[in-house]
């Protein structure tokens, strides 16, 4: 990589250096930093006007739906991490250890694909196959069972996840363990060790970091997410991203919507660096 | 031995479950956008256009796919400029508060869209630029950024770091290198970067929806139709977005391809 | 002489169509120190993985203790293998590492520490127990790499190239270290390499491998002073080689003829006819030089063309007026009488029994 020391100042460099910075810090760093201290503004006869009032804080933290909406939706996006985690390490096994390059690469091609293509057509093509007389119903329905509940449900909400982030995790757990250093594998088993066991033994502990990151990324979809929980789940229990919509779109509270976002991104951050500092712990003993 | 064998096919199985469900809900929308029936179920109805006809006859459905031509285009344009720049002084210059820097455009992917989407909508009230196609553009421009400079950024990872300094050598200003040697070397990531921002700008809903005002595009008139009933011309709607995104994805990945072929050759 | 503790028996092994090896016959004895040795892509790997059980034969026996191994899992073998990559687990310390295999056995807590112990101790490496992988020097791993496998107490160690990350002079000091394990502990050692000098310094016997195939089998004296053929005569190197067709035969010589000239063989181990094409070979290090022509029958005139020092043995390169190759190897020493420079004329000569015939052309 060429490091040139840097001259005193280079408007060539300062060309390519200097657009990020002005349109983040106007387009990203700005809105967020508004809507900061958009929270301490106050909201009388809908219009809102700019003070520095602690009042939204307040009530927000003083509800107790806004509490049990923060716990329900915690705990619905830790389900869905561990599910998708657990759902997608026999796939992603199979791609890593037993398929060839090929179909490893063209798997992921595949799975990339609907990253691309609209959630909300995804979301709403899993409303009407899993609705009350939607084909999983009817195909069920031919072996005498059901009709089953599946909509306005935590499955629902579950499955509207799982739509999102499964590729994703696959993806991710699958690279990881493609990496891995396929002789050590080996020397587990030259060792005694046997087959399955080599996934606790050995696969497990040498793909901790990536398998961090891709609960990282699912944890944050899952909790960010207001499409499968409003759709498929009917946001009989509200999550926060729904808290938001309605603050904001029938309450015109835009300063408590505010409350609610800084605290799911510190909720976000928090688990994010835990995550990371975990991934990158150094045992005892190292130097 | 035998048993190994057998876990291949379990495995086997599992994986193509695994991606049965991932392709469910695309395939199933395929279908149900040519079925007769309202609440489509097993036996399917009749094969049908009617909700291909229903939208094609809605002026406003036309209204919005032109709308969002113009917004993923515009967006892909900007993105990929910035992108650009920035994986260009990241590749050429080492600076203090580089972390930061770089923080500045990878971190907006890592927020919730919905947190995004009420940030932007505060912001652009706050500085009067809300409702308008431009605040739709200026938003999806912060979020694809970072798609633009991954691609861009992985090519120049390819290039000799000499070669730069070798044209300055043969007498080439930085500028004449920029235009002569590092542009025509990106020249496949500068294009896999503007489908993919295109591609992500195309379905992205949340922000749009909420800063968009009276200029909706496909996806938030998507948005609005499946709030609360059932009607298939979503499906309809959603096939021509499904196709338009796959067209954007494969071209980005053909680009991307093609930049991997010619990093073999010398 | 003991029992053979493992036998391969017309093993085959085929990767879809290349077939890595070919009806492998031979046997290893119990306490014996083997090596494996040939240039890269010529089985040997293949050969260790199979004994391993990490690959399966395509066809043959392979027999440990007179026991079938073919249908035996990996795990379920006792012959734990030293890696070339050394493939110490990086999450573990050095002694989880050696640990490993035991807690794969199912030997209790305290047991295993002690055992692991003992052996970090044993290798002179106790001081880094505690220690991550990647703070250890290549020689400290290679340490750990050992005492991971001989903590098993196997009856048979593999060794797959497991000098040749480390730098020239950790080599010698591994190969004593190893050659003296093997004799303190009687373990049979396995031991593949491409290296000549690793296999003949330690080696009670070597196996040299081309394409798939045993080339030869024996003692590094007998390899060196006898190649069965022209593969093992080059592989060795410091062998002049000629060949032509006897010319006549007496009682237990063969006269052949060369482009080089007329030379005697000994009959001794190959029978030779009339007419025959033969080729033989002379040790480089039993060829005589001088500056006048040599009352012996084996002499050539050669002009000098240069010389390779390694410590006190020097290595003369040489030409024959026809442009055929010889080499010579001597003292530093020996050398410095004759005082000689490139492109002087010299003679050589040899013995006739320090010639070797050799059994297959």
């Amino acid at each position: 990589m060429p490091q040139k020391p840097a001259r005193k100042f280079s408007l060539y460099a300062m060309t390519w250096r200097l657009p990020i910075i002005v349109w983040q810090l106007v387009f990203f760093v700005g809105p967020v930093l508004f809507m900061i201290a958009m929270s301490f503004f106050l909201v009388k006869n809908y219009r809102m006007t700019e003070a520095f009032e602690f009042v939204n804080w307040s009530k927000m933290m003083s509800r107790g739906y806004f509490w049990d909406s923060y716990w329900y939706t915690c705990l619905i996006a830790a389900v869905s991490t561990v599910c998708a985690m657990l759902l997608a390490f026999p796939a992603a096994f199979a791609l890593a250890f037993r398929a060839s390059d090929s179909t490893r690469r063209w798997a992921i091609f595949l799975l990339i694909i609907p990253f691309f293509t609209s959630y909300l057509v995804r979301t709403f093509s899993w409303f009407v196959i899993l609705s009350e007389s939607g084909v999983v119903n009817a195909m069920l329905g031919y072996i005498g069972l059901g009709p089953f509940t599946m909509l306005n449900t935590n499955f629902g909400t579950l499955v509207g996840y799982m739509t999102l982030t499964l590729p994703l995790v696959v993806i991710l757990q699958t690279i990881t363990m493609a990496n891995i250093d396929k002789t050590l594998v080996e020397t587990a088993r030259n060792l005694g060790c046997k087959p399955l066991a080599t996934i606790w033994q050995v696969i497990l502990p040498l793909s901790k970091t990536g398998f961090i990151v891709a609960a990282i990324f699912c944890f944050i979809l899952s909790f960010g997410d207001f499409v499968a929980p409003f759709y498929l789940g009917g946001s009989q229990e509200p999550t926060l991203p729904i808290l938001i919509l309605d603050t904001t779109k029938s309450g015109q509270q835009w300063p408590r919507a505010a409350v609610v976002a800084i605290i799911m991104m510190g909720t976000l951050f928090t688990i994010a660096f835990a995550g990371i500092a975990l991934a990158y712990r150094k045992r005892k003993g190292a130097k | 031995m035998n048993s190994s064998r057998a876990l291949n096919y379990v495995l086997a199985a599992y994986v193509v479950l695994i991606f049965a469900f991932v392709f469910a809900p695309i395939i199933f929308s395929l279908i149900f956008s040519f079925n007769s029936q309202r609440f489509p179920t097993i036996p399917l109805g009749e094969f049908s256009t009617e909700w291909y006809e229903k939208i094609l006859a809605d002026p406003d459905v036309w209204e919005a796919a032109l709308n969002s031509l113009i917004v993923s285009s515009s967006t892909a344009v900007i993105a990929t400029f910035l992108g650009f720049c920035t994986a260009y002084s990241d590749f050429r210059y080492n600076f203090r508060l580089k972390g930061p820097y770089l923080g500045l455009i990878l971190l907006p992917p890592t927020i919730p869209l919905i947190i995004m989407a009420l940030a932007m909508l505060a912001w652009f009230s706050k500085i009067g630029m809300s409702g308008q196609i431009y605040s739709i553009i200026i938003a999806h421009s912060v979020l694809t950024a970072p798609f633009a400079m991954a691609v861009i950024r992985l090519r120049l990872n390819q290039m000799d770091p000499d070669l730069e300094a070798a044209a300055w050598n043969l007498g080439g200003s930085e500028w004449k290198t920029m235009r002569h040697v590092i542009i025509p070397f990106c020249k496949p990531a500068i294009a896999s970067g503007l489908f993919l921002t295109a591609a992500v700008s195309f379905d992205e809903f949340a922000v749009s929806w909420f800063v968009s005002g009276l200029n909706k595009t496909l996806p938030v008139i998507i948005m609005e139709i499946v709030q609360g009933n059932i009607d298939p011309q979503v499906n309809a709607i959603g096939t021509f977005v499904f196709l338009i995104s796959m067209t954007l994805v494969v071209l980005a990945q053909v680009f991307f391809a093609s930049r991997q072929l010619k990093s073999i050759r010398p | 002489m003991s029992a053979p503790l493992v036998v391969f028996d017309k093993v085959e092994k085929k990767f879809d169509d290349f077939t890595a090896v070919k009806e492998l016959d031979f046997e290893i004895r119990e306490g014996e120190f083997i090596a494996i040795m040939g240039p890269s892509g010529c089985g040997k790997t293949t050969t260790l993985r199979m004994l391993a059980g990490l690959e399966a034969p395509t066809s043959g026996e392979i027999r440990l203790n007179g026991q079938v191994m073919n249908d035996v899992l990996p795990h379920e073998r006792d012959t734990p293998l030293v890696w070339q990559s050394l493939a110490l687990f990086p999450f573990l310390t050095a002694q989880r590492n050696v640990e490993f295999g035991l807690k794969m056995r199912g030997v209790g807590k305290a047991e295993r520490a002690e055992r692991a112990r003992k052996w970090l101790d044993k290798m002179g490496i106790l001081q880094f127990a505690d220690r991550d992988i990647s703070t250890l020097s290549g020689g400290q791993k290679q340490r750990v790499a050992l005492a991971r496998s001989l903590v098993m107490e196997p009856q048979v160690l593999l060794l797959d190239e497991p000098l040749s990350a480390l730098d020239a002079h950790l080599v010698i000091r591994m190969q004593a270290v190893l050659t003296d394990l093997q004799r303190e502990l009687g373990i049979t050692f396995v031991y593949v390499t491409h290296s000549q000098s690793e296999a003949f310094a330690m080696a009670d016997r070597v196996v040299i491998m081309t394409e798939g195939e045993i080339a030869q089998i024996g003692a590094p004296k007998d390899i060196y002073r006898a190649p069965a053929n022209q593969f093992v005569a080059e592989f060795v190197g410091r062998n002049n080689i000629l060949s032509g067709a006897v010319e006549a035969i007496s009682d237990d010589t063969a006269k052949i003829t060369t482009p080089s000239g007329d030379f005697a063989v000994p009959m001794n181990e190959v029978k030779l006819a009339e007419g025959q094409r033969a080729s033989f070979v002379i040790s480089a290090d039993l060829v005589h030089l001088a500056l006048d022509k040599p009352a012996s029958e084996n002499a050539a005139q050669c002009k000098l063309i240069s010389e390779e020092f390694i410590g006190s043995m020097v290595t003369l390169f040489l030409e024959d007026a026809k442009g055929h190759e010889f080499k010579v190897q001597m003292q530093e020493r020996e050398l410095s009488t004759f005082d000689l420079k490139s492109g002087d004329d010299v003679w050589l000569s040899w013995d006739t029994q320090s010639a070797h015939v050799l059994s297959e052309e």
